[in-house]
């Protein structure tokens, strides 16, 4: 890589850049559709299974009953906490990427072994004008989500570009 | 050799239609089932086994090779034609395999691997010759890659000489230690259910002994069967840069790979090998599937051997791998971590099992006789204390076991509660890094690190246990100064 290239990559990624607000919109989506999935599943099994109405059932329908509480809790407050905590950073050396609701995760990926990049969107993403990168690499993917397709496109155009100026340099 | 390249041996086509022809019986057999009639099924056979037998034949008249200076080419000229270079320079294997039909027909089968991750576990080419044909064709290729010739181990003055009772040892003590447990366990039972037929205690049941038996063959009798036909006159060498293992009692493997191909070193002991004071050499390498299926396995260039000769190994065989270590136990934070997830999680367990306890309790009060009938209506209780006792082992295991070692050129991570394994990496074969923090390891200030690298098995992650964050985060970082300074 020449040194304008690497000057030009780095002064554009020092710091960690954040999503843009619509990914939580996104999820919100996502998370309403898969919701309203596992509740009419709950609802079936409810009313269809009869075991379920006898006594000793109780418990464990209270139990599920929880989960579904629990789980429509994490559906509403878990968008804003991955929204404020998602960080990326794209140097000339690395893509980092900091993210979580409740388990949170740095992962590091060397730009010298990164094989392959790709944009991939989703119907609601695609409806939202976001997309996905998946940057692939021999052993496993990374993926920087819900990227406005603009970004995600630039994203792909200088990881290309850093790949290939690397290459050359190897030549 | 005629200008189109080299026929592979005719045995293929035997081989082929074999293997096709038992697929398609299976296929019929499940599908139709009793709804056709021998004779139907009988004809539908000697169909299906002129057309696989007029099909593999064009398949091998119209399937050419040719090894040239720099690559080797195979070339199929059927109606999916196929035209396949594999320069030398991308290999990273050239190994020979023997099976049965191998044997019978005088072949053997070349298996060529390139360091990939992707069709990892299946060679490039397989290309069956005669035998002594396959020996030079190996030779040959080997000297374009490893710019050196196969050993004879017979000439050769091996490290560590396997003798039987090693492969046997390797067989019944390398067995996952839960799998050990459960097959020892339905051989127990077997042996008991048998004594209580024979005196007399209870009428022989349907097939109740045949059951547990059948248990203890899958869990534990099998896989200790399958690794000492496997492993059986296992010879290990290494010549140059290049490591060459031969082993295999039915089929014959002869595996060889650079040492430059080899991303990470595992030693590993089961807890019965631990009491013989045994462990086996993992090496992961990249590229050397073969299409029986074991390139699924990592290959070992040790089998279970006494800790003294483990280290010899080590230093004679991969000394690139040894460096000096200064391992860190896990710290007070990761106590407290795991100390609050063993109460959760027993808490959770006891919480879970006392309402069925309550029920068996009240069932089963009075069935039985004797110590079984005295027990039976504490059955569960038992169990959930055991679990109980299981987790809080599992606890003070870890805490004592797990190591992390950040060295300069090398790291190691040490795992395990029952069957315990040291896994030493390269930094600059390391794809990617993660390090992870969940809410109780965020509160006691710890973390944990995934490494994702390839392996034989296309990619694998090895995981540490849980340390600081900065001692985790510096993985990544050496990583990228070691990319950074290869790239200057």
């Amino acid at each position: 890589m020449n040194m304008e290239t690497s000057e030009i990559a780095d002064a554009e990624t020092e710091d960690y850049r954040r999503l843009n607000r619509k990914c939580m919109l996104s999820m919100y989506i996502n998370n309403g559709i898969v919701y309203a999935v596992v509740l009419t599943v709950f609802l079936l099994l409810l009313n269809f299974v009869p075991t379920a109405r006898e006594p000793g059932a109780s418990p464990i329908i209270m139990l599920a009953a929880a989960g579904m509480v629990l789980l429509l809790i994490y559906f509403v407050v878990g968008p804003r906490i991955y929204y404020d905590r998602y960080r990326y950073m794209i140097t000339a050396d690395k893509v980092d990427v900091r993210y979580g609701i409740i388990i949170l995760r740095h992962i590091l990926v060397p730009i010298e072994r990164v094989h392959q990049v790709e944009v991939s969107r989703g119907p609601v993403n695609n409806m939202l004008g976001l997309a996905n990168v998946n940057i692939t690499t021999a052993g496993g993917v990374a993926t920087i989500s819900y990227l406005e397709i603009d970004e995600a496109e630039k994203i792909v155009e200088r990881l290309t570009e850093l790949i290939n100026s690397m290459l050359r340099g190897r030549e | 050799m005629s200008e189109q390249g080299l026929r592979l041996h005719p045995i293929i086509i035997v081989e082929n239609t074999i293997r096709t022809a038992i697929a398609l019986l299976i296929i019929i057999f499940f599908t139709a089932g009793e709804s056709l009639d021998m004779l139907i099924i009988a004809g539908l056979a000697a169909a299906a086994l002129v057309v696989l037998l007029v099909f593999y034949y064009r398949q091998w008249k119209l399937t050419f090779v040719r090894f040239g200076e720099t690559d080797i080419v195979v070339e199929r000229k059927t109606l999916f034609k196929l035209k396949k270079t594999i320069p030398y320079s991308r290999i990273a294997s050239v190994n020979l395999n023997r099976g049965v039909l191998n044997r019978l027909s005088g072949t053997s089968k070349l298996l060529v691997n390139i360091n990939s991750g992707y069709n990892a576990i299946k060679p490039e080419a397989s290309l069956t010759f005669e035998q002594h044909f396959a020996d030079r064709l190996r030779n040959d290729i080997s000297r374009h890659v490893y710019s050196d010739e196969m050993p004879s181990f017979e000439e050769v003055e091996q490290v560590v000489r396997f003798t039987t009772m090693d492969v046997i040892l390797h067989g019944l003590f390398s067995v996952p230690t839960q799998q050990s447990i459960i097959g020892a366990f339905f051989l127990l039972n077997s042996i008991v259910e048998q004594y209580r037929v024979a005196v007399g205690e209870v009428d022989a049941g349907p097939g109740g002994v045949l059951i547990s038996l059948l248990m203890f063959f899958i869990f534990l009798a099998l896989p200790a069967i399958r690794h000492m036909i496997y492993y059986y006159g296992f010879k290990v060498h290494r010549q140059g840069d290049t490591i060459f293992l031969e082993h295999g009692l039915i089929r014959t493997y002869k595996t060889s790979f650079r040492i430059s191909r080899i991303n990470a070193i595992r030693v590993k002991n089961t807890l019965f090998s631990r009491l013989l004071r045994r462990s086996s050499i993992e090496a992961e390498v990249v590229g050397i599937g073969s299409d029986d299926g074991s390139g699924n396995t990592r290959p070992l260039i040790s089998l279970l051997a006494s800790d003294t000769t483990t280290q010899s190994l080590l230093q004679e065989l991969v000394p690139e791998f040894i460096y000096e270590r200064q391992t860190e136990k896990q710290p007070a934070g990761a106590r407290r971590v795991l100390v609050v997830k063993g109460i959760v999680a027993s808490a959770a367990i006891i919480a879970a099992m006392a309402y069925p306890s309550l029920l068996a309790y009240r069932g089963l009060s009075g069935e039985g006789s004797g110590i079984v009938g005295a027990l039976l209506p504490y059955a569960l209780p038992i169990v959930t204390a055991l679990v109980v006792l299981a987790i809080a082992y599992s606890v003070s295991v870890s805490l004592r076991v797990r190591e992390v070692d950040t060295g300069e050129e090398l790291f190691t991570f040490v795992n395990g509660i029952l069957d315990r394994e040291m896994v030493i990496m390269s930094y600059d074969r390391v794809q990617m890094v993660h390090v992870v923090r969940g809410p109780l390891a965020r509160h006691f200030d710890v973390s944990s690190a995934k490494v994702f690298m390839l392996s034989s098995t296309g990619t694998s992650s090895i995981s540490s246990g849980l340390f600081s964050e900065e001692r985790l985060e510096r993985i990544g970082d050496i990583v990228m100064e070691r990319a950074a300074a290869m790239k200057h």
